[in-house]
Formats: structure tokens, C-alpha cells, sequence
């Protein structure tokens, strides 16, 4: 655990370490010329990230690691931060500090000078500090920490020339930050703590350099002496990991000494450490920070006693996302048709030309110019709608704006058994789930994650966007915006209704504490806007592109084999005879048995739900409607709307899409973050919950003489579901 | 039945009884909790146990300066030096102020 620079290492490795939504990940990009997603809230990196830069023909490794306010693990993404900072003894630590709120910062600072890290700091948000009316003497700071300090305005053109020189000079001199002392007590208990931790051998004050000198030696024996000292102030702080490594003799010992503590401060003894650590933090403001206002009321603050208003904060929420929603589909719209009749022409019809002129086989031609001609056609007219809505959110996430929806959501949220904060995983949803779950690990307690997780897929990804346009346009022409925000809405309903539901069963227990840092409102500049949406188009193009091509494959090569059925053996397509199997299942929600295609769209669906209107697409091109209308509509169009038959089974479909099984992506990222059981029950749990909707909806648009035994079976199977989770939730609490 | 008077001097008996120090330095009608603390109003921290908060800046003798505090909502928002936080209600009854 040595935190001195390796002489042998050819390449140096540089830590990026700061408090949440400090600019991180923007100097990473900087440093590393990286295009990783940046954002103005908290837990946008939740693990670390690795980059190459080069200085004068070096290479020197950076990492960008997730925001942690202190280095006691706490959540998971904490754990990532100071696991690495502890583990893997990178050669210089980059402490990132907004100065605009230096002193919450500085308390990261000394614990890693407490480490005996070798550090440079760095200053960013100056601007906002200057505008908040503070002036830091950073020279005079840095002179009291040990290191050198830079400021650095992140979001304006970085001078980059000024850091990398400081890094260079680090790096091959890195400096001995101040030692931080404790009241006297303290310090004489500390002492005494730190003996046990040499006699545990926790951190051995051996030598452990391979070619020793004079000076290398008393370099090691000091950052050894540090480290004990690190530990020993970790014991007293509680730490599991540190405790854990002691006997049950020295134990009692380090117990002894923290009583002692607590006792005299009449503390818990991690609060004295903290206190004790504000209180050097304090003078060190008191002594470099000149404030020349004395008003703290700032922008952010007007701004949100509008936005965060009991009255008209809700209404101004729902009013945002109805307005994404609104330019996603409307801007959109022009553009949708405009690149698919592009892409077809290029792809399908004059590369099909060319692919005849060449003499290729006929079906090789199929392959090539219907099959994937046509998959990227329909991938481009999925690129406007996801683009608009990508940007809307951009703009709304560097704005600052998450994390107030986040504290309005709170109220609600609370009502299904979860803390506000879990609300940013399930906006992170809007975009896709699989970055969705992995953002749970920002929440600190286990059943929090769990919860929070099988709640995501609720949330409409943009994967799903393409498939209600596609069929939000083709039945209700007049009314895509309203149906589309409506499914949206209506999955946001029925997660809440899960949520209620599993609270009474089986996430009994509060939800865990909610604290959350407003972060102040920022300009979103285009340059961040365009990279944001940037990142995550191609993410999604790329994803999809290779998901959809493989299903439309996958799918031709099952059409074209055949099996002999029936007395007179024709042969039928594996993929109808498929499909055919399946749609009874779905004759409820009133999929005929002639609409195969529609299962089998489903089915493809697991893969990826952009994979929905691909295989739509493709499956509907053959059928009766095809021959007789001479309209521009399309023919699968014209082919959809005839196997649907009504607008009542259409919704049905949209709504089964909205709520059935989340895709392997995600089925995956569930399984990898709380394992098999949790996986199969949200696999399981949301397929049911959106065949007995979906029944429940056509079967009540749709009302006929047998509407009533499926409604009727609908609440009796949903009833099985409820008491059947009630049950496993008593047992749980039984058990535990 | 104890009256809430009669009850705190129980507690404050049991306390004595089991040689357990007051951790909070703060006389008896001082201090509030945080959560009646009311909008606008600033106060002085006399007592935080909460090691999470402390790390955020919440510590004994920071001034904070309360922006929303409204009984029907689950949280409150302080404003800590130049950080706004959203804490949860029930972290913030536990946490004791002092009226500046």
C-alpha cells in the first residue's frame, strides 16, 4: 500500500479523485481525449475508467474514479474509489476540488494527505466561486498542504499546458503533504493504537524497496510510519475491513483505547475524527478563502424556490418530460421518413440492382440488399427520435435539473417504498436499462438496489421509442405524441403500482436514508450537449446494429427452412410454425392465430426491443393486403394494420412491449449485480404482469361475451401473484 | 402514563445511572431538531451523530442556513456553506441545532 512513485514502473498510473460532480470524467476526456459521458449531477462514473495519455514520449495511465466523499466505503461505487486508491497505489493522485465549495472538498484532501498519498491538486468551478464572490489564495493553500494546487476552469477550452507540466514535476518529485494532527488525547490514544497495529503486522515497517539507499529507505520507513498511522485512525473510525484484521487480543486493546476517546470527547469516536479533521479544514479556509460577499443567497437558489415549489414544481416536471417527448416525436417526424426512404433506396433497391447486374445467387441478393439492406433502413429511422430525445435529456442533466427531479420524486417515492435518490437510476432508464441498473450502485443499502433495479425496466428505454413511434404513427396518425407519452406514463404507473405491491410483500423494511447534494445550476454548453448524445447514439447504434442484423439473419435463415406438416406434407417455415405454437398464449390480448409475426416480433424483442420493428418490418412484407391496395403506403404497413385488425389489439401489443421481460442486456447486468434468483424473477414477474394487462386492456376495449372469464382470470392470477410474494415476504422477515 | 417532561428526566436519570456522558452540549430548551427548524432561519449544529453527514460538512459549530422545510414533505434542504443538501427527515430529527 505504499503510495510513493515506483521508479520501475514504465508506466505511471494517475488517479482522478474528488467529490462527486467536481468534473472528473471532463478532465479524464481532457487528459485522456476520451469521449466519456459526463454529467451535472451526482453518479454519472459508478466504476473506474481507465485512459492512455502521452507526455514527452511517456505514457502515463489515468484513471477516472466514481465521486466519493470520503474514503469509508459506503456504496458500492464508494468502495470502487477507495479500493482502487488503497489497492492499487497509484504513483500520483489528482484531487480534484470545486472551489466554489472548498471546504466539503477539503475534507477528501486530508484523508488522502493522511494516507501519505503523493498529490496534486487541482481547482475547478473558479468560475463559480468568483461569481459566488470567493477569492482562494491558492499559492498560500498549497503551501499549507504540502502539494502543488492548480485552478482550472473545466467547461471553458482547458489550457491543458500548465497541468501537464505539474503532473510531470510530481510525478518525478513528489512532495510529503502535511501530517494532520488530532487533539492531545486523542493523539496519545492514537499512539497507542498504532502500536498494536505494528505488533498485528498490519503495515510491516521492513523495508520493502529493491535496491536500498539511505534516502530510499527513510522514504519508506516514513510512508510506512503513515500508513500505520492511517490504519490506526480507521480502527478508531470504525472500519470493518481494518478490525477484521485483528485478533481477538489486540482487539480489545484498540477498543479500549477508542472508549478512552469517546469518552473524553463524549463523541461517537468517528464523529471526533471527522470534528477534529473539520476543525484543520477550518482555519485552512478561514486563512486562504476571502469572501467578498456576505449574502450566500445565489442563482440556483432563486431558480429553485420556483422548480422545487410545492405547487408548481410537480406540474413543471411533468410539463419537461411531456416537452422531450413533444420534440422527440414532431422533429423527428420529417427526418424518420426522409433518411428510410434514403437508406432504402441506397441499400435495398440500388445495391439489389447491383447485386443482379453482378449474376449473385438470388437468394445471397436477398440476403444482402432485403435482409440487411433493409435492417440498416430501419436502424437510420430510429436515429432522429432517439437523437431529439438524447439532447432534451442532455440538456436537462448538465443543466443540473436530475437531481431536483430527484428531490420532487422523493415524495412519491417514499409512497413505494423507496429513498428519492433511486429516482436518478430510473431517469438514467429513459435512456437505456442496462446503464439504468448499474447506476442502483449510487444507493447505499442492498435492498435499495434490489428494489430500484426491478423497477427500471418500467422505465421506457429509448429502445423502446422506435417501436411505439413505428406503431404510434401507423394507427393513430393524429395522436402518435399523446399515445407515445401516454405508454411512457403508463409504465411509470404500473412501476409504482410493482413498487407498492413488493413493499407489502416482500421489501418490507424503510427504504434507506435519502441525502442528496443539489448541485448549482450550470449553462449546458452545445459542445458537452452534442458529446453527450454523441456517446450515446453511437452506443446505440452500434448495440443495435449488431443485435438487429443478427435477429433479421437469424430470422430469415428460419423462414427459409422448412418442415413437412400435415397429411399432405407441406412444408411450413420453421419460424410460422414458431410463431403459430406461441400466438395462442397471446389470443387474450387479441393476437389471432393468423398474426403470427406478431409473436415472433415479440420474441426478437428479447434480444433487443429495437429488434421489434425490424422484424415487423421484415415478417409483414408478404400477406393478402400486399396486392390489392395501390396507396404509398407501405406494404408491411398495410399488412400490420390488417393482421391487427383493431386499434384496441394494437395498444394491447404496445403495451405488452412496454411491460414483458427486459432484453438480454439487461437480464444480464441483473444477474451480474444480485444474481440468478432476482433475474428470474423480474424475467418472470414482468412477462406475467404484461400478458394479464395487455388481456385486461383489449379484453375491456374489445368487450364481448367472454371478456368477462378473462378479466376475471386476470385478477384471480394476479391475486396467486400477491399472496404468493406475501408469503415468500413473512418467511424473509422470519427468517431473518 | 409519563408526561414528556417526567419522561426526560427519566432518560436523563438513565444516562446519569449508566455514567454515560450528554452528548450534546447544549442546555435543556437551547436546542431544536432540525426538522423544526424553520424555513429561512439559521442555526448553529450543537449536535450530528451521523458520521455520512459529518463527512458532508454537517458538523458540531457549522452554521447552516435552512432553505424548504415543509412537515407534509419526507425531507428538508439546508444550505451547508456554499452546498445545498436534500437530507432525509428522519436523519434530520436526529441531528440538533442551535437558533443564531
Amino acid at each position: 500500500m505504499i503510495m510513493r512513485i515506483n521508479p520501475m514502473r514504465a508506466k505511471p498510473i494517475i488517479a482522478l479523485v474528488g467529490n462527486p460532480n467536481v468534473g472528473k470524467t471532463t478532465l479524464f476526456n481532457a487528459l485522456t481525449g476520451a469521449r466519456q459521458t459526463v454529467g451535472n449531477w451526482p453518479g454519472v462514473t459508478v466504476e473506474h475508467k481507465s485512459g492512455m495519455c502521452r507526455f514527452h514520449d511517456r505514457q502515463i495511465e489515468v484513471i477516472d474514479l466514481p465521486g466519493v466523499y470520503s474514503l469509508s466505503s459506503g456504496s458500492p461505487d464508494e468502495q470502487v474509489a477507495r479500493s482502487y486508491i488503497l489497492n492499487e497505489k497509484p504513483d500520483l493522485i489528482i484531487n480534484i476540488v470545486d472551489a466554489s465549495n472548498l471546504e466539503r472538498n477539503l475534507y477528501l484532501t486530508v484523508q488522502l494527505m493522511e494516507l501519505g498519498a503523493p498529490l496534486l491538486m487541482v481547482l475547478s468551478m473558479n468560475d463559480i466561486a468568483e461569481a459566488n464572490g470567493l477569492s482562494i489564495d491558492i499559492e498560500h493553500l498549497a503551501s499549507h498542504l504540502g502539494f502543488t494546487a492548480l485552478p482550472l476552469v473545466m467547461n471553458k477550452q482547458m489550457d491543458l499546458s500548465v497541468l501537464t507540466a505539474a503532473i510531470e514535476h510530481s510525478l518525478t518529485h513528489p512532495t510529503n503533504p502535511q501530517c494532520i494532527y488530532y487533539d492531545e488525547i486523542v493523539e496519545k490514544h492514537l499512539d497507542n493504537i498504532l502500536r498494536t497495529t505494528v505488533e498485528a503486522g498490519m503495515y510491516p515497517l521492513a523495508s520493502r524497496t529493491e535496491s536500498p539507499t539511505k534516502v530510499a529507505l527513510a522514504e519508506e520507513a516514513y510512508s510506512a510510519l503513515l500508513q500505520n498511522r492511517w490504519m490506526a485512525v480507521k480502527l478508531i473510525e470504525g472500519d470493518k475491513e481494518y478490525s477484521s484484521k485483528l485478533n481477538a487480543e489486540q482487539k480489545e486493546t484498540v477498543d479500549k483505547e477508542i472508549l478512552a476517546i469517546s469518552k473524553h470527547r463524549g463523541q461517537e469516536p468517528g464523529a471526533v475524527i471527522a470534528d477534529d479533521r473539520y476543525g484543520f479544514i477550518r482555519g485552512l479556509v478561514k486563512d486562504v478563502v476571502k469572501r467578498h460577499r456576505v449574502g450566500q443567497w445565489t442563482f440556483s437558489d432563486a431558480v429553485d424556490k420556483v422548480v422545487l415549489s410545492g405547487f408548481i414544481g410537480l406540474p413543471i416536471f411533468f410539463g419537461v418530460m411531456y416537452l422531450v417527448f413533444l420534440v422527440a416525436v414532431k422533429a423527428s417526424e420529417p427526418l424518420i421518413s426522409l433518411i428510410s426512404s434514403s437508406l432504402t433506396w441506397l441499400f435495398v433497391d440500388k445495391l439489389g440492382a447491383l447485386l443482379t447486374l453482378l449474376s449473385l445467387p438470388k437468394w445471397l441478393n436477398y440476403l444482402l440488399s432485403d435482409a440487411l439492406g433493409g435492417g440498416v433502413a430501419t436502424i437510420g429511422a430510429f436515429i432522429p427520435p432517439i437523437f431529439f430525445i438524447y439532447v432534451s435529456l442532455s440538456i436537462l442533466e448538465d443543466s443540473g435539473y436530475m437531481a431536483r427531479a430527484a428531490f420532487i420524486a422523493d415524495k412519491f417515492m417514499r409512497k413505494i417504498g423507496l429513498p428519492g435518490k433511486a429516482f436518478i437510476p430510473l431517469l438514467v432508464g429513459f435512456g437505456c436499462t442496462v446503464p439504468a441498473i448499474m447506476a442502483t450502485r449510487t444507493l447505499e443499502s442492498p435492498r435499495d438496489r434490489v428494489f430500484a433495479s426491478i423497477l427500471t425496466p418500467f422505465i421506457s428505454c429509448g429502445a423502446k421509442l422506435p417501436v411505439y413511434t413505428f406503431l404510434g404513427i401507423l394507427f393513430f396518425p393524429k395522436h402518435a405524441d399523446l399515445v407515445i407519452f401516454g405508454l411512457y406514463m403508463f409504465g411509470i404507473v404500473m412501476g409504482m403500482l410493482t413498487g407498492l405491491m413488493l413493499k407489502k410483500t416482500l421489501f418490507k423494511s424503510e427504504p434507506g436514508n435519502f441525502v442528496m447534494e443539489l448541485p448549482p445550476y450550470h449553462m449546458p454548453t452545445l459542445n458537452a450537449i452534442m458529446l453527450h448524445t454523441w456517446h450515446r447514439l453511437k452506443d446505440f447504434v452500434l448495440r443495435a446494429g449488431k443485435t438487429i442484423l443478427l435477429v433479421i439473419m437469424i430470422i430469415n435463415v428460419l423462414q427459409v427452412v422448412s418442415l413437412p406438416v400435415g397429411k399432405d406434407h407441406q412444408r411450413v417455415p420453421l419460424l410460422k410454425l414458431g410463431g403459430k405454437a406461441l400466438t395462442p398464449l397471446l389470443a387474450p390480448m387479441g393476437i389471432e392465430s393468423s398474426n403470427w409475426q406478431a409473436s415472433v416480433a415479440l420474441i426478437s424483442g428479447l434480444f433487443a426491443k429495437e429488434a421489434i420493428v425490424g422484424t415487423m418490418q421484415s415478417l409483414y412484407q408478404k400477406g393478402e393486403a400486399a396486392e390489392n391496395d395501390k396507396s404509398n403506403t407501405p406494404v408491411y404497413a398495410r399488412n400490420i394494420k390488417t393482421s391487427f385488425g383493431s386499434s384496441a389489439s394494437a395498444i394491447a401489443f404496445l403495451v405488452f412491449v412496454l411491460l414483458y421481460s427486459p432484453c438480454a442486456a439487461a437480464l444480464t447486468m441483473l444477474f451480474k449485480e444480485h444474481g440468478l434468483k432476482w433475474m428470474l424473477f423480474d424475467f418472470a414477474y414482468l412477462t406475467a404482469l404484461a400478458w394479464m394487462v395487455s388481456t385486461l386492456i383489449y379484453q375491456t376495449l374489445a368487450f364481448n361475451s367472454g371478456s368477462i372469464y378473462w378479466i376475471l382470470s386476470c385478477v384471480g392470477f394476479f391475486a396467486l401473484i400477491f399472496v404468493n410474494l406475501r408469503n415468500i415476504g413473512r418467511k424473509h422477515v422470519e427468517q431473518s | 402514563m409519563l408526561n414528556n417532561r417526567n419522561r426526560g428526566r427519566l432518560s436523563r436519570f438513565g444516562r446519569r445511572f449508566m455514567q454515560r456522558r450528554e452528548s450534546c452540549p447544549c442546555a435543556s430548551g437551547d436546542c431544536l431538531s432540525l426538522t423544526d427548524l424553520p424555513s429561512g432561519e439559521k442555526a448553529i449544529i450543537t449536535c450530528n451523530k451521523h458520521l455520512l453527514i459529518i463527512e458532508r460538512g454537517l458538523y458540531q459549530g457549522m452554521t447552516l442556513t435552512m432553505h424548504r422545510n415543509d412537515s407534509d414533505e419526507p425531507n428538508v434542504i439546508v444550505a451547508v456553506g456554499d452546498a445545498r443538501y436534500v437530507l432525509d427527515r428522519r436523519i434530520a430529527r436526529e441531528i440538533r441545532v442551535k437558533i443564531v
